[in-house]
């Protein structure tokens, strides 16, 4: 590994070391250049994680707790939600969201580059599919992604381990699917269902969502990272940058970070590269403000921080007779249906939602979201509805496509700042009524679903709260710098040797969890960078 | 319940000790076939202690705050009791529930009884049936079903 000086300038600067962040230093690391990566957070050892301990479920309301305000960690940033019905979850530190994602890892459909053009809506990306194929396929590999080649649904597709256990919840949703006649499908999942690469396989220990102990679910720190590593990347945690620094060439000369102990540090480079998700860069690109860009940095469209996309979730639970041992495998992956992904405008809206079958909880979940829905009540009932529920349940969440509005934004908050003061971001977010009236169609479906399945009683929540885990849209790409951020390979239009790798390139979100595109657009920019590093600020 | 625990490492007197153990077992009482034990029989003050000591002092207010006939009533009016605190107090009512059913679902006793593996889920990890894939079959006649671009 290359000797780095802390004052040396470095050639490629990388700030976030989550699922972009990581992917785009492995692939950039083959061409020898320096490069530094700096994460705000740490790196997380399995041992901590709450499945080593017999109090799991508790310690989820901890310091895995998936609300960043929650958590409690300095590491974090506040975000402040009070102007926004979805409230965003994050995790920062070494392997950024996917620490506590759910792994369900479908690919954008060809369909979703192409909205203006099919339905008339939003904007075309100035990519395809067909572009991003090749690094779907690499990222596949590089995470260890499990699942079951030929859904018709997808253009062909291999993915390189067979999918994972769908148990009893899977085959009696399955059974309601089949029905009605409705397409279903084992999830893809960044899951290793055999071990891997020096991984061993997933144990179906649960709560995907609060890390997993077993190294089974592919987070970042354990994919990529210690590959990078090895190729010669540096990453330096609790490194937390409060802004981009602009040199008198008009391109970015490097960044601003606290260290661990608050002190200021300087890092000059020759390209900055952002992967701090769809919040946190349009949050240090607004916060980087020279007299060249006074709204922000690389903000001369005026569409840094602006339309942000979640995917709305709406979920419905059935209960069955039957004992599907819900709490076991992991939570979030299971099988999935596409019936309703395309537009049909006799729904009453355009584009589509994606039905995501999840399992159940643990006992004192069960329990406690038991009574908070009022449908596991304290008192003389509790154990009759607590034995209905527990192991009984089965879960369909509605994934909505989101498209862009202007008024849906990341700014930052007059107030609030974090541990280093640096200003907190502040979400403004309205749900449309196009999004409104998905929800209600989905809910309807899987409403359906579930009776078609068995259960005996469904219940469902129209809109769930906690659920702002995909982030995109903030710094849109395009190839017009007019309405756009960044170009067709993630380089600022503005500043020429800024590029942002996050969600927050998404031109639209596709009705579906965003992290294998958000991966594999990383790898197809840090490709193009290199095919174009003799020309790369032309 | 642990009274030693009780008696010696947190003061309660024996009035709020009663009204305690009045109070667990109306929100989680014994199941009818006895199977599933009460809350009231565990031993909630340790549990504090260990994992949520602020919430001790206002465990106490809320015991002090019944009325002394919690002591002698019948389960249905304890179950009154707890249903009036739910209605005057719903924050510290949520905060009291998290904590009983976080008690009372970590005891290997009650894991146990409804059926699920005490102690932590690593290295233990679960067995889950792989599925039948022959479920597939009807998706697969269907055929191709993605949206052509062009
Ligand atoms: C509970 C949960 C469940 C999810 N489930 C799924 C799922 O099933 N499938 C799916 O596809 N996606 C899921 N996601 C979303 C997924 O995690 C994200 O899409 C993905 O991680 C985004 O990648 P990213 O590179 O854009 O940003 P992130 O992975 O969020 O990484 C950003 C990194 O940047 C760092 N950073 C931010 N600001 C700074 C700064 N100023 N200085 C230094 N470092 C900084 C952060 O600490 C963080 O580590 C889930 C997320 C959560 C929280």
């Amino acid at each position: 590994m290359p000797e780095v000086n802390l004052n040396d300038p470095v050639d490629v600067l990388i700030i976030g070391a989550g699922a972009s962040g990581a992917a785009i230093a492995w692939s950039l690391a083959d061409t020898r250049m320096r490069i530094v990566c700096l994460e705000q957070g740490d790196w997380i050892k399995p041992s901590e994680y709450p499945t080593n301990g017999a109090d799991w479920e508790i310690q989820q309301h901890g310091p895995f707790n998936i609300d960043p305000n929650k958590r409690g960690r300095d590491t974090d940033y506040p975000i402040n939600n009070s102007e926004s019905p979805i409230s965003v979850v994050n995790f920062n530190g070494v392997g950024g969201g996917t620490i506590l994602y759910a792994a369900h890892f479908p690919r954008l459909h060809p369909s979703d580059f192409k909205v203006k053009s099919l339905d008339g809506v939003a904007d075309d990306w100035p990519i395809s599919y067909d572009t991003l194929d090749p690094y779907f396929t690499q990222n596949d590999r590089m995470m260890g992604v499990s699942g079951l080649a030929g859904d018709p649904m997808y253009p062909p597709k291999q993915p390189p381990l067979p999918p994972i256990p769908m148990g009893r919840v899977g085959e009696r949703l399955a059974s309601g699917y089949n029905k009605l006649g409705w397409h279903w499908w084992p999830s893809d999942s960044a899951i290793i269902s055999r071990p891997y690469q020096g991984r061993d396989k997933c144990l179906n220990l649960g709560p995907c969502m609060s890390g997993c102990s077993q190294g089974g679910k592919s987070s970042t720190d354990i994919t990529y990272w210690p590959e990078a590593i090895r190729a010669g990347v540096e990453l330096r945690t609790r490194c937390r940058v409060r802004e981009i620094t602009l040199g008198k060439n008009g391109l970015a000369d490097g960044v601003i970070y606290y260290d661990e102990d608050g002190q200021e540090c300087h890092q000059k480079a020759e390209v900055v590269v952002m992967a701090c998700n769809g919040v946190g860069t349009p949050r240090i690109l607004l916060n980087s403000k020279s007299s060249q860009f006074p709204d922000g940095l690389a903000n001369n469209s005026g569409m840094l921080g602006k339309n942000l996309m979640f995917h709305p979730v709406a979920s419905s639970q059935g209960v069955f007779e039957e004992n599907l041992g819900s709490h076991k495998g992991p939570q979030g992956c299971c099988i999935l249906s596409k019936e309703f992904y395309e537009t049909d405008l006799s729904r009453g809206f355009v584009r589509g939602y994606n039905m995501q079958i999840t399992r159940g909880t643990g006992p004192f979940t069960t329990a406690l979201h038991g009574y908070a829905t009022g449908r596991i009540p304290w008192g003389a009932d509790h154990h009759k509805a607590f034995q209905k529920h527990f192991d009984h349940v089965a879960s369909i969440g509605i994934l909505c496509e989101d498209l862009p509005e202007l008024h849906n934004t990341v700014t930052l908050d007059p107030e609030r700042v974090d541990s280093d003061g640096i200003p907190a971001a502040k979400i403004n977010y309205t749900l449309s009524e196009n999004s409104r009236k998905m929800l209600k169609h989905g809910i309807e479906r899987a409403e359906e679903v579930l009776y078609a399945a068995g259960a005996s009683e469904v219940a469902s929540t129209d809109l769930v709260q906690m659920a702002g885990w995909h982030l995109l849209g903030t710094a849109r790409m395009g190839t017009d710098p007019d309405t756009s951020v960044v170009n067709p390979w993630g380089r600022s239009h503005d500043v020429k040797n800024l590029f942002i790798v996050d969600g927050s390139i998404f031109v639209t979100g596709g009705g579906l969890n965003p992290t294998s595109t958000i991966q594999a657009l990383a790898l197809y920019i840090a490709d193009t960078m290199k095919k174009n590093l003799a020309n790369l600020f032309d | 319940m642990n009274d030693t625990i009780i008696a010696t490492d947190f003061p309660l007197t024996d009035e709020q000790r009663t009204k305690l153990r009045h109070l667990l077992n109306a929100l989680i009482p014994a199941s009818q076939d006895g199977h599933m034990t009460s809350a009231g029989e565990l031993d909630l003050i340790a549990y504090l202690k260990a994992n949520a000591v602020d919430f001790l002092p206002v465990l106490l207010t809320i015991l002090d705050d019944l009325d002394e006939e919690f002591l002698a009533d019948t389960p249905e009016q304890h179950h009154q009791g707890a249903l009036a605190l739910s209605h005057d107090n719903p924050a510290l009512f949520q905060e009291l529930i998290y904590q009983v059913y976080a008690l009372y679902y970590q005891n290997p006793v009650v894991l146990e009884g409804i059926g699920a593996a005490a102690g932590p889920p690593f290295p233990r990890g679960n067995t889950v049936e792989s599925g039948d894939l022959s479920l597939l079959d009807p998706v697969l006649a269907i055929g191709k079903r993605y949206r052509p671009v062009s």
